[in-house]
């Protein structure tokens, strides 16, 4: 019976155990690939961060945090139905108060980290809370407006705040030993691995759950899912709370690899990012926002320094790189309509029930 | 005793056009009532007031004599109070398994249990199994709703309506848009859960035809009123009725003698 129980844990889940497998060796898969230590270059007592297996593992900090706040966007926006356009402010806060409490209280690092993560937690969870009950009442686009003004404030305020240091920002200096994205990369490594799995976890069994079955029912069809006796609104808070607290942790992970905050951390494009990596990868799927996620990311990655030459005439892709990442977009869009994943998943069901 | 659903001068105007004016109807515990009219008689603004949907003008509705007029709608279905729709109203990209489960899950207690698979829940699948058995939609449970065919639609309503165990359902023109062939199939249903015994349906219907042989007593609407009330045989046999709405639309002999 536990045997069986075993079997099928391992049938159903296998891709995402080797996977995880693969994650976690990566930094020193990578190092062994390209002959440079994950734990960067020694001088000293000191290391310095330099070498591929550095670089790689930044760029995969860079692809975890932006997964998490994809996959937050995704849980109310492919889940639940709910359009925000104000998630890049939970984002940014999350860059915010960490820095804030981190330089400006004076207290141990140590324990300036972790209130400085309690922080984030709390006000993320209080400000989505609030955010949804003054404006859930209302529909669709009127919510997404809200959502987006009250972004752009918190954008301004920021921008123009001295304490922070209005449009600079401020760098994020005095961070414990043991996250310090320019002493121990490979930790801060495991930390936002061990968060975007969690969170991919956390939202499959939350989707999967009672709770999650509403969750979809109102993203289907509210007014039906209210007839059968749902109080939506609640589902709804408790979706967009959840959502909020999961972009603030991802604004951590982004300040921790930045060491560096500033409004460009609050920008709308990253709520726009967020909404065109859950398109591609398939909205409502649970692989999807990570492969929207690192998918453009990588293309980021090893196309801005591309050329393609046609005869004589030479293309920078990295000069272009929004307008291909537009016809990117066109493409995928015309070519999977509900995603990468939703399209293959939908595929699947067809060859699978002739 | 106590109606199990009554309503008293219930008005509802849209502007200056009154659909509903003064209707009050009681419908007794147990019963079949039909409510039907021609169009334009204000069936649907009735109905969208009996189930929440509007707030009326004035008057007021009553639930085993409680008023819930201003009782929102998701807690309708907590009272023992199930409605159906007159446009196909489903969650189409879920299973038809998924849709009727949601609705025995909403009047649980495990609603916001996030860390418990849902289709662990036995309890729920069990109902929703069963509200599926009594439609005839059992081997259709894992195929999504919006694949189903209308006639299929129009009974996955129903069974979304019975897992949640109403006391009193309120149908919606159950046959709306159905093929006429198919509409027996679907009164058979209707038949087999009043025959199941304690619950009350109410079904605002425009076809006559199908609420004669299937109903305890007809109310007759007409430009917003209450035109006459009775058993159908009653109601086959007022010269009223038969000329507004009878005879304009069966052309029945007799009707313009």
């Amino acid at each position: 019976m536990a045997q069986n129980r075993l079997t099928r844990f391992l049938r159903s889940e296998w891709i995402y155990i080797v996977s995880s497998v693969l994650l976690v060796l990566f930094p020193h898969i990578v190092g062994w690939m390209t002959d440079s230590s994950p734990f960067g270059v020694q001088r000293g007592t000191r290391y310095i961060m330099s070498g591929s297996a550095v670089y790689w593992m930044s760029i995969l900090i860079d692809i975890f945090a932006l997964s998490v706040l994809v996959m937050s966007y995704n849980l109310m926006f492919g889940f639940t139905g709910v359009i925000s356009f104000g998630h890049a402010m939970f984002f940014g806060l999350g860059g915010y108060l960490l820095g804030i409490v981190t330089q400006m209280t004076g207290l141990p690092p140590d324990i300036a980290f972790i209130a400085g993560v309690a922080l984030v937690i709390v006000v993320s969870a209080v400000l989505g809370l609030g955010i949804g009950f003054a404006t859930l009442r209302l529909r669709g686009v009127y919510f997404a407006i809200f959502t987006l003004a009250v972004s752009e404030m918190v954008l301004i305020y920021f921008g123009r705040w001295a304490v922070t240091g209005g449009e600079d920002g401020f760098a994020l200096s005095t961070i414990p030993v043991w996250i310090d994205a320019a002493q121990s990369r490979i930790n801060l490594y495991y930390v936002s691995l061990a968060l975007f799995a969690g969170t991919f976890v956390f939202i499959r069994r939350l989707v999967n759950s009672p709770a999650g079955a509403v969750f979809k029912a109102i993203r289907e069809n509210e007014m039906r899912a209210q007839a059968i006796g749902f109080n939506t609104l609640r589902f709804k808070l408790l979706s967009i709370t959840i959502a909020s607290v999961l972009g603030g942790l991802a604004g951590i992970i982004h300040a921790l690899l930045a060491k560096k905050i500033g409004p460009e951390m609050l920008n709308v494009s990253h709520t726009v990012d967020a909404l065109l990596m859950t398109i591609i990868g398939g909205v409502g799927t649970f692989t999807g926002p990570i492969l929207g996620a690192s998918g453009l990311t990588l293309a980021d990655v090893l196309l801005r320094e591309a050329t393609v030459s046609i005869g004589s005439l030479t293309i920078d892709i990295g000069d272009s790189w929004l307008l291909i990442l537009g016809l990117i977009f066109v493409l995928v869009v015309l070519i999977f309509p509900f995603g990468i994943v939703g399209t293959w998943n939908r595929l699947r069901m067809r060859f699978t029930r002739r | 005793m106590t109606p199990i659903l009554e309503t008293r001068s219930l008005t509802k105007a849209f502007g200056g056009l009154v659909a509903v004016n003064d209707v009050s109807i009681q419908v007794e515990e147990g019963s079949t009532h039909a409510v039907i009219g021609p169009n334009g008689a204000g069936k649907t603004t009735l109905f969208n007031l009996l189930c929440g949907n509007f707030k009326p003008t004035s008057g007021r509705v009553f639930y085993r004599g409680q008023d819930i007029t201003n009782v929102p709608l998701h807690q309708r279905a907590h009272l023992g109070i199930g409605r159906s729709f007159q446009i196909i109203n489903l969650f189409p990209n879920l299973t038809v398994l998924e849709n009727v489960r949601l609705a025995a899950q909403a009047l649980g207690h495990d609603n916001f249990r996030i860390f418990r698979r849902a289709s662990t829940i036995v309890s729920y699948v069990a109902r929703a199994a069963e509200a599926l058995e009594i439609v005839g939609l059992q081997g259709q449970a894992s195929v999504p709703a919006s694949v189903l065919p209308h006639g299929g639609k129009r009974k996955l309503e129903l069974a979304i309506l019975l897992a949640a165990d109403p006391k009193l359902l309120l149908l919606d023109e159950p046959t709306a848009g159905m093929a006429s062939e198919q509409v027996p199939e679907l009164m058979q249903i209707i038949e087999r859960v009043r025959s199941l015994g304690g619950r009350t349906i109410v079904i605002v219907e425009h076809n006559m035809n199908v609420v004669m042989n299937a109903c305890d007593r007809i109310t007759v609407m007409n430009l917003g009123q209450v035109l006459a009330e009775g058993t159908p045989a009653e109601i086959g046999a007022n010269k009223q009725v038969q000329d507004v709405y009878l005879g304009e639309l069966y052309d029945l002999p007799g009707a313009h003698a």
